[in-house]
Order: structure tokens, then C-alpha cells, then sequence
């Protein structure tokens, strides 16, 4: 058995591109997922009835589907319905923003809820309306409660940027394996793509944890 | 613009494996991952400190790599390196496991670790020895508490059985992409996919949800 | 154990966190069939000297003398000494997986490795001691706080040991319910039991009470019979301590 791992530097120049396409993708999905998510989640918490239901059918629909048939469906099936094609790309960030602003709305609204009601209420008391309450009490407090799990939902995105290389979209792992199919050397091309992947992700996993006991509740 | 389910009718018992097979891979890498991932959590919490370090190692590292990734090189990659060749079903089995093990054993810890220290206080107080504080007192709570955390654990195990269409797992997806391809219908054959992901994940998730609320206070110290 | 008898003796006992020194030498003997009372401001060390009674916490000086031998440091020796000795917290601690039954007859079951029929008699017999037979299906999160530590008080008694340590026992109960774990209490002291009580209730101390240590900041300041305390505390800590608490005997 010999191996010959020259080729991950052969091809560094794909690998360092597939790479930013990953990082490019995480951080424009959460650039979509974040507003988007909460507006889902004020839909869900302050909307008339038939909008909550909407947006509640919403959250459980796309949190109770795998992210991988999302893609594909995203990719087969509006070309045929509406005869507009996007690339891979914007198709796969739009399948990631899709499930994203599920698990972000979810997220956003257990935060939002998990404040007393005794907060609210004693900032009526003291003479705050409704969305003095909501900016200067809930808010702040929910904002601890949510960032953990933000952080949280960022490493699981980063690690499912890896799916939309089923469409083609030439992220990390499509690069990755394209090179692996190419030259054969099996054992080197994935070894190195899960080295990656750990370099990026294990760094990104300790911030949360430290984000976690940052922001942990003691009441 | 016609639907035609016709495709589904007539490929049933094609798409029927599928889900089989998506169902077995759930329970079984569900429960390999489970004993994998009591066993991790137990070295973690009990264990000799290198073995410590290890372990931690470990679970972190299945934090920071995609479930593609690991079960894309137990296929490609394990046999390379170990000789042993792997049927796509197995591969599976074995990358789920490692990937799945690590969470598990993250639910297991949290489990034990929120268990109030009174409780161990209180049994060390009778006499009780370390080894049956943990067996009688401290895991029974635990496996309560863990509970919500392994549904949910339950259903992303299902999802990602969905990966293992990657490497050729005749799974409800791989059946789904092949019908696609070859029936060229991929709006009927995809939705319905979809349908059934959604109303085996949907009670599973609720399900444990309901479970939960009539047993959680077995667990509240 | 003849009456009189030192049970547990305390000689120049300390105990430190860290930089932090929560017991400064503390002396007190025990008797057997006493009821003694440890009383003061919070942490001034007094559920800390209980603690360190079964070897929950390892003392830094001194020594605890248990039926005339020293505490042992070895785990499973401390054990053994641990089963003769009955602790009730202050949050309960009941187990929430078992019943109020199975709480009291863990202990028989577990580590005196009776058979399931003794420990439940066992059982059952503590509980109707307590006054809790109706409860013995119950679990703990069905039962009032009265009743949880009354079935605590109840599976540390199915041991059968040779003294009862109380940290802090009605601390976290409403008021209603306070009455009846202190009447179990007293019933017990009737009967003969060796009690080390940490309270903040000071008529039971008053009453029930053989002997009270005061402590303040990890030493006792005072310790007599109820009567010189209560009545006529010979050090200012005391008085003050007293007066502090609005007691007007």
C-alpha cells in the first residue's frame, strides 16, 4: 500500500476555493436564516391565527425533513414548475436558508418565551408600553438565552454546507471527492477533506462551547 | 401542468424497500450508537485521565466533521486502510455509529451531571458505595432526563440515514433519486418522499414529547 | 450503649476551603440518648461539623471520635459507620424514580442486602412511625414538603442507627408544615434517640434540647443546657446572636 499525499498539494489551489465556497456558504445562509427567522418566529408568537398556523406548519415541516431531499427538491422540481433555473449555488443556499430559518425560528421564539411573564409585567408596572417591555426587558435577556444556541445551529450549518455537493455545487466536499475521482488516490483525498473540515470545525465547536458557559443561565 | 402519482403506484414495492431499509438503518445505528455512546460517556465521566483526553478528542472531533464526510470515508477510505470490504449497508452502520456515538455520549454526561449532588449525599448518608449510587440513584433520574435530548437525537439519526444515499444505501432516497432519474417525474416521486420523511419524523418528535411529560417527574429531584 | 455514654466527641475539629476556614477548632461531646442542638448564624460551620460527621467532608485537624473509635478515612470503613449513623437534609433528597416505600426500604435493600420482604416490613414500619402508611404508593412529587422529609426522616430511621443528624430539617418548608416534622422529632427524642439537630427553630431547641452549641464563624462561643442559654447565655455573641432573632423566651 503506498501512499501518495503530494496530491493534496497539488491541488491546493481547488481545495482552498471549495473551502471558501463552504465558509461562503455558511455565513450567507445565517445572513438570510437570522432575519428571516425571526420573523417567523414573531409570525408564530404575535400573528393572527391562520399567520401562526402558517408559520407553526412551517417550522415543523422543514425541521421534520432531511436537509439532503430539501436540496434535491430544490433542485428538480421549481425548474419544471416555474421554468426558472438557478445555479447550483443559489439553489443550495436556498435550500440551507429554508431549513435554517426553521431551526432559527424555533430557536428564536423557546428564547422569547422562556422569559417570565413576571419581567414583562413588572416592566408595565412600571409605566414601559409593550415594546419598551420587549426592547429593554425581554429582549436583552432572550438574546442570552438564544446566542448559545445560534452558535450551535452555525457549526451544524457549517458541517451541512457538505450536502449541497450533491447538486454539484463545488463547496469543500465536491471538490474533494471530484479530485479524489480523478486521480485515484482515494485514501489521501478523503483523509484530507475530513482534515479540513476538522481544522475549520473543531476550533468553531470550542468557541461554542465557550460561548455556552459564557452565557449559561444561573438564576 | 399534470401530476402523475401513477409513478409512485406502480414502483410501490421499490420505494417500499426503501423505506424499510431507511427504518432498519434507523433502529439499528440508533441503538449501536446508544451502547457506543454509554460507554464513551461512562469512560468520560469514571475513566483514567489519558482515556479522558481521548475520549474527549474524539467527541469533539465528531462536532467538527460533516456525517457526509465520515460515512462518505467508511466506504472509500476503512477498506483502503483496514483491507475488509464493506457493503454500503454496513459502512453505514459503522459511520453512523461513530459520528451518532459522540452526541449520544454528550446526552449521557449532561444526563448524569444534572443530577442533583444532594441526591448522591443523600445516598452516601445510608452507606450506599459509589458503584450502586451510580446504578440505583443516579442513572435512573438521568435516563429520564436525557430523554427529551435522545428524541430528538432519534429523529436527526433518521435524517441522516438520508445521507447514506451518498454511498448506495438503498434507502427510501437512493430509491427516490433512482425513480426520479429513470421515471423522469421528479416532482411526484420527491413530494412523496418528502411526505414520508415527514410522517415518520412527526410522531417520532412528538411522540417523545408526550412520553416525556408523563415521566419527567421520575426525574425531578 | 449505656446511658451517658460519649457517642460522638469532637476534639479541635477543622475544617478548611480553600483559604477559607469554616471550622476553627471545634470541641462537643455527644451522649447517648441526648438530643443536642447546634445553633447560629448561617455559615458559621454547623452544617459543616454535621457533614463532617459521616465523613461527607474530610476534616484538615483534629479528630471525631464514633462509639469510641476514630472516623476512619478509608471509604469503605467510613461506610460501614455511615450505616449507623441517620443524616435528613434540609431539601429532602428523596429519590424521585422510587416510591415513598421504596425510598425508605433503599437502604435495607441496597446496603444492609435485605431480602425484599424485610425491607419492605422495615419500610412499612417506618412510615407508619411517621405517620405516612397511606402515602407508601406515592411518589415524592405527590407529597407536601411536610410529608417528603417525614419520609426522609423515615428511610434514614429504617437503618436503624445509633444517632440521627439533622442538618437544617424544617428550613425549607412552609409553615403549616413545620409542626409535624418537628413532632416526629420530638417523638423520637422521647423514645431515646442520640440526635445532633442543626435548627434554626428555637422553641424545639428550647423544649426538646439536652445540650446547644452556639457557633460563630467556625467555633463554638457557647454551649450549655437549654435553660442557660435560652435564659441566662453567659457571652455577648450569644445575646447578641438572640436578640438578633427577636427571642424573648
Amino acid at each position: 500500500m503506498s501512499f501518495d499525499w503530494s496530491v493534496v498539494w497539488q491541488h491546493r489551489d481547488a481545495l482552498i476555493a471549495g473551502t471558501a465556497t463552504t465558509i461562503l456558504l455558511t455565513v450567507a445562509t445565517m445572513a438570510i436564516a437570522v432575519p428571516c427567522g425571526i420573523i417567523v418566529a414573531i409570525l408564530r408568537l404575535y400573528g393572527w391565527a391562520p399567520v401562526r398556523a402558517l408559520a407553526t406548519a412551517y417550522v415543523e415541516f422543514f425541521r421534520n425533513l432531511p436537509l439532503i431531499l430539501v436540496v434535491f427538491w430544490a433542485f428538480y422540481v421549481p425548474p419544471i414548475l416555474t421554468g426558472l433555473g438557478l445555479s447550483p449555488l443559489a439553489t443550495g443556499l436556498a435550500a440551507l436558508a429554508l431549513n435554517v430559518t426553521a431551526y432559527n425560528a424555533e430557536t428564536f421564539r423557546a428564547g422569547i418565551n422562556s422569559i417570565r411573564r413576571g419581567q414583562v409585567e413588572a416592566a408595565m408596572v412600571l409605566g414601559m408600553n409593550r415594546v419598551q417591555a420587549l426592547r429593554r426587558v425581554v429582549v436583552p435577556q432572550a438574546v442570552r438565552r438564544i446566542l448559545p444556541v445560534l452558535a450551535s445551529t452555525w457549526v451544524s450549518l457549517f458541517k451541512d454546507t457538505s450536502l449541497v455537493s450533491v447538486i454539484a455545487v463545488t463547496e469543500l466536499a465536491y471538490v474533494s471527492m471530484q479530485i479524489r475521482a480523478q486521480s485515484f488516490r482515494v485514501l489521501e483525498m478523503l483523509t484530507a477533506m475530513a482534515a479540513i473540515y476538522w481544522l475549520l470545525g473543531y476550533p468553531q465547536a470550542k468557541l461554542v462551547d465557550w460561548i455556552q458557559r459564557r452565557f449559561a443561565i444561573t438564576e | 401542468m399534470d401530476f402523475d402519482f401513477a409513478v409512485i403506484t406502480d414502483h410501490w414495492r421499490f420505494l417500499a424497500s426503501g423505506v424499510g431499509i431507511t427504518l432498519l438503518l434507523s433502529v439499528v445505528s440508533g441503538l449501536t450508537s446508544l451502547v457506543a455512546g454509554l460507554v464513551v460517556a461512562l469512560l468520560r465521566l469514571y475513566g483514567p485521565r489519558p482515556l479522558r483526553v481521548a475520549v474527549v478528542l474524539y467527541i469533539d472531533s465528531m462536532r467538527a466533521i460533516p456525517v457526509l464526510v465520515v460515512l462518505v470515508w467508511s466506504f472509500f477510505a476503512l477498506p483502503i486502510l483496514t483491507g475488509l470490504t464493506m457493503p454500503p449497508f454496513v459502512a453505514a452502520l459503522v459511520g453512523l455509529t461513530v459520528h451518532l456515538a459522540a452526541y449520544a455520549a454528550e446526552i449521557v454526561r449532561a444526563g448524569v451531571e444534572s443530577v442533583r449532588p444532594g441526591q448522591t449525599r443523600a445516598a452516601l448518608a445510608l452507606g450506599m458505595s459509589r458503584a450502586q449510587i451510580v446504578r440505583r440513584i443516579i442513572l435512573p433520574q438521568a435516563i429520564v432526563r436525557m430523554l427529551p435530548a435522545f428524541g430528538s437525537l432519534l429523529s436527526i439519526t433518521i435524517k441522516d440515514t438520508a445521507i447514506a444515499s451518498v454511498i448506495a444505501v438503498p434507502e427510501l432516497m437512493r430509491q427516490s433519486e433512482t425513480l426520479a432519474g429513470q421515471s423522469f417525474q421528479p416532482i411526484e416521486v420527491y413530494t412523496f418522499a418528502m411526505l414520508v420523511y415527514f410522517f415518520i419524523l412527526f410522531p417520532v418528535t412528538r411522540g417523545v414529547d408526550i412520553f416525556y411529560q408523563r415521566v419527567a417527574h421520575l426525574g425531578r429531584s | 450503649m449505656a446511658a451517658g455514654a460519649k457517642i460522638i466527641r469532637y476534639r479541635g475539629v477543622i475544617k478548611r476551603y480553600g483559604g477559607f476556614q469554616a471550622l476553627g477548632g471545634v470541641d462537643l461531646d455527644v451522649h447517648a440518648g441526648e438530643v443536642v442542638c447546634l445553633i447560629g448564624p448561617s455559615g458559621s460551620g454547623k452544617s459543616t461539623l454535621l457533614r463532617c460527621t459521616n465523613g461527607l467532608e474530610a476534616i484538615d485537624g483534629g479528630d471525631i471520635e464514633f462509639e469510641g473509635a476514630m472516623l476512619p478515612r478509608d471509604e469503605r470503613a467510613l461506610r460501614a459507620v455511615r450505616t449507623r449513623m441517620g443524616m435528613v437534609f434540609q431539601s429532602f433528597e428523596l429519590f424521585p424514580h422510587l416510591t415513598a416505600l421504596e425510598n425508605v426500604a433503599e437502604g435495607p435493600r441496597t446496603v444492609l442486602r435485605n431480602d425484599l420482604v424485610e425491607a419492605n416490613r422495615r419500610a412499612t414500619a417506618m412510615l407508619a412511625k411517621v405517620g405516612l402508611a397511606d402515602k407508601a404508593s406515592s411518589y415524592p412529587s405527590a407529597l407536601s414538603g411536610g410529608q417528603q422529609q417525614r419520609v426522609a426522616i423515615a428511610r434514614a430511621l429504617a437503618m436503624e442507627p445509633d444517632v440521627m443528624l439533622f442538618d437544617e430539617p424544617t428550613s425549607a418548608l412552609d409553615p403549616e408544615t413545620i409542626g409535624e416534622v418537628l413532632s416526629v422529632m420530638k417523638k423520637l427524642a422521647d423514645e431515646g434517640m442520640t440526635m445532633v439537630v442543626v435548627t434554626h427553630e428555637m422553641t424545639f431547641a428550647r423544649r426538646v434540647g439536652d445540650w446547644v452549641a452556639v457557633f460563630d464563624t467556625g467555633r463554638i462561643v457557647e454551649q450549655g443546657p437549654p435553660t442557660q442559654i435560652f435564659d441566662a447565655p453567659t457571652t455577648e455573641r450569644t445575646r447578641d446572636f438572640l436578640s438578633h432573632l427577636g427571642w424573648t423566651g
